[in-house]
């Protein structure tokens, strides 16, 4: 059974239709990485995926649930997905450690030191085990990005949602967040990357999905879709990008 | 009001029913005894300055009550004196139940065919009053062009109305003496008419004005007792009036209240009008504090509600939260003031005393502005905040309680501080439902001793210092909590 699996999903912002029928199956342990040109549409579909975005059609069901059901508990299964935004969206107003453990203490019931130990953890894990009693604003771009993947482990999702996760990080930074979500791909988390990294894409993906207009225009194996595309729009995308 | 006027009703009824039996008692005894030893009752207005007014000390003085006291010293009588009220007064005396009347009462024919008066003890009369520094008008023929304060009812409008047209002048009409003088100092005005006494009796007091012309002739005031009653008193009254206006004291009464001032010592003066206020002025600080401290409380208990439905998921709380600011919003506080005062409980029959009428309309006026102050600082809080929390897992309450509403209420801080501020100087406004708070107590002041420029002054001048006093503290308050 597919771990997750989008079927005829559409979505419109008023009269505006971003998501034109869209069908997607990912595997359990699967990596895929969305790209296209800005507008496209990925953002918003990675939203449907824990429908932080309603859809208009469609629907997304996640392990046999179908998240636009009315009957699913949404914040139940949100704890299952993990997702890391652009920007960061660290809680300013809370330590590194406290803006990690403050889901697991809220909803999972965790208690504080049983937190604090795994907050620790996963802040070794992305290195930065020293950086657990600062507030964010006194943190540089790549560790707010570590941070904030740090956070959505905490809830040990098995779904990892990255909407362009370096976009907004000096280069120098890139490699460090590269190399976390790396790890967590050979660790055989499930993960869908919206991302402009080719690099990247071609490394870690096995498999990659190219965007256009709110559709899928084509996808296949890192090496079909960067060496051999099939469609006009995509070799135009990749000639710009690559 | 309704309520006051029936207590003021149950109070002058008391004050009846005691002077009927003490008439009847003393005539018993003027049956049995000499007429000596007898106690008059004189009945009296409750405030007409000069003439009766309560001092700052509370109590009652005035040229009709120090005359009484020297008249009845000299000719070796005694009386009780019952403030009743002008009209209450009169019918008092025509039912007997006091034994004479002294309430710058003027001697008119109509009231002679009921009462016999004593001869005449003040003659008052309208006169003209101007700005002290003013130089160039000093005759009706002056005023050509110009325009004139008057006060609604006085005999002094009655006349200004009378001449306007003759000496080419406009008027504007003021409620009350104090703005009327405002008007003449600032120069908006260029003169005021007005009752002798009055008039004279605000420039003792040193209202800035000065006489500027003669009186005109006008009525005489009298000591009335019921016709053919209580002769002796009559001659008694008149004996003694001739006594102290030959030994000069009578000019002295008189004098001491409308003399023009220099020779007066009291309350003049900045420290002076402090000195003998200040425990009126605290007492008026006080509500003031209270009445905002309480209002802030609810309102914020309501702005937070109402805040909260406004940035809701579901569009019928917004609309319901939208409907309440705009309300509140678009309703000027002293009507929302007159409408909770007055409007409710002619609706409902439930009165409501002016300081829950007063906390009731600052609570709801502030709740709404304290309700977009929260709606804005929650909306300023990047979108991204909410998001991240829900992706994690979190309910919409936790989430705007434990990620949403800590960074919301930072930024809330210095719109809430102003809020306050405001909330503080907007119960100024609930002076007009009578409550006494600072402004309302200062115009109470204001209205015996008219020194509204000084006292002015000092009312902004706690209301400055407390003010600042208060923002320092939140401001402190404030960097604490932005601090962690
Ligand atoms: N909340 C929204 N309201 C209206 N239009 C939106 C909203 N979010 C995205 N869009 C529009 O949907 C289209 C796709 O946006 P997005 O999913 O962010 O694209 P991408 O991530 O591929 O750049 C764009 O035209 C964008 O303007
Ligand atoms: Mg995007």
């Amino acid at each position: 059974m597919a771990k997750l699996k989008v079927t005829n999903l559409k979505k419109s912002f008023g009269s505006l239709e971003v998501l034109k029928d869209l069908n997607l199956e990912v595997k359990e342990g699967e990596v895929l990485c969305l790209i296209g040109p800005s507008g496209s549409g990925k953002s918003t579909f990675l939203r449907c995926m824990n429908q932080l975005e309603a859809v208009t059609a469609g629907h997304v069901i996640i392990d046999g649930q179908d998240l636009t059901s009315t009957e699913t508990n949404i914040n139940q299964v949100r704890q299952n997905i993990g997702m890391v935004f652009q920007h960061f969206n660290l809680f300013p107003h809370l330590t590194v450690a406290k803006n990690i453990t403050l889901s697991p203490i809220e909803i999972k019931g965790e208690n504080k030191e049983q937190a604090n130990q795994n907050a620790l953890r996963l802040l070794e894990i992305v290195g930065l085990k020293e950086k657990a009693d600062v507030f964010p604003s006194s943190l540089s771009g790549g560790q707010k990005q570590r941070v904030a993947i740090a956070r959505a482990l905490a809830m040990q999702p098995n779904i990892m949602l990255f909407d362009e996760p370096t976009s907004a990080l000096d280069p120098e930074m890139v490699g460090d967040v590269l190399a976390v979500m790396k790890k967590l791909a050979k660790d055989g988390m499930t993960m869908i990357v919206v991302t402009h990294e080719m690099g990247f894409a071609r490394e870690v993906a096995d498999r990659v999905i190219f965007m256009d207009g709110g559709y899928i225009v084509e996808e296949g194996s890192p090496e079909q879709i960067f060496d051999h595309p099939t469609q006009q729009r995509t070799k135009d995308f990749l000639d710009k990008v690559l | 009001m309704k309520k006051q006027a029936l207590t003021k009703l149950s109070f002058i009824f008391a004050l009846l029913s005691l002077a009927f039996i003490l008439n009847a008692c003393s005539q018993k005894k003027e049956t049995t005894g000499t007429s000596d030893d007898r106690k008059y009752i004189i009945a009296t207005d409750t405030t007409f300055a000069p003439f009766e007014f309560e001092d700052t000390n509370g109590e009652f003085v005035g040229i009709d009550m120090d005359l009484l006291n020297a008249i009845a010293e000299d000719q070796g009588f005694t009386f009780e004196i019952k403030p009743l009220g002008f009209n209450a007064a009169v019918q008092a005396l025509e039912s007997n139940q006091v034994d004479g009347v002294i309430a710058g009462m003027s001697i008119t024919d109509e009231r002679k065919e009921k009462f016999d008066f004593s001869d005449a003890y003040f003659d008052s009369g309208v006169v003209m009053a101007v700005s002290e520094k003013e130089k160039n008008i000093s005759s009706y023929a002056d005023l050509k062009g110009k325009n004139v304060a008057i006060k609604t009812g006085t005999e002094g409008a009655t006349f200004a109305n009378s001449i306007k047209d003759k000496y080419g002048f406009t008027t504007t009409t003021f409620d009350d003496s104090s703005n009327m003088y405002e008007e003449v100092k600032s120069g908006n005005a260029v003169a005021t008419f007005e009752d002798y006494p009055v008039i004279a009796y605000g420039i003792n007091q040193g209202n800035g004005l000065k006489l500027a012309t003669e009186k005109e002739a006008g009525g005489q005031y009298g000591f009335a007792v019921n016709q053919g009653e209580n002769e002796a008193l009559i001659k008694m009254f008149n004996e003694g009036l001739q006594h102290l206006k030959d030994s000069g004291q009578y000019q002295e009464i008189v004098d001491k209240y409308l003399a023009t001032p220099e020779s007066k010592a009291s309350e003049t003066g900045f420290i002076g009008l402090i000195k003998e206020n200040y425990k009126k002025l605290l007492d008026g600080l006080g509500k003031t504090l209270l009445i905002t401290l309480v209002s802030i409380l609810l309102a914020a208990i309501i702005g937070i509600l109402f805040g909260l439905l406004s940035v809701a998921p579901n569009r019928g709380l917004k609309v319901i939260a939208t409907l309440y600011v705009d309300l509140m919003r678009g309703l000027p506080l002293i009507v929302l003031a007159f409408f909770i005062y007055f409007g409710i409980p002619s609706l409902t029959g439930i009165r409501l005393s002016a300081t829950i009428a007063g906390i009731t309309t600052l609570s709801l006026n502030a709740g709404a502005y304290i309700a977009e102050i929260v709606r804005g600082g929650i909306n300023a809080v990047d979108n991204g905040q909410l998001e991240a929390a829900r992706s994690l897992g979190l309910p919409y309450g936790k989430a705007m309680q434990k990620v949403i509403l800590p960074q919301a209420i930072r930024m809330m801080i210095p719109s809430f501080i102003n809020q306050f501020v405001i909330t503080l100087k907007d119960t100024s406004i609930l002076s007009v439902i009578g409550l006494v708070e600072l402004t309302q107590t200062g115009k109470i002041i204001i209205a015996r001793n008219l020194q509204s420029f000084d006292m002015w002054l000092i009312i902004g001048l706690i209301y400055i210092i407390v003010i600042t006093i208060l923002t320092k503290i939140s401001k402190q308050l404030e960097r604490r909590i932005q601090n962690g």
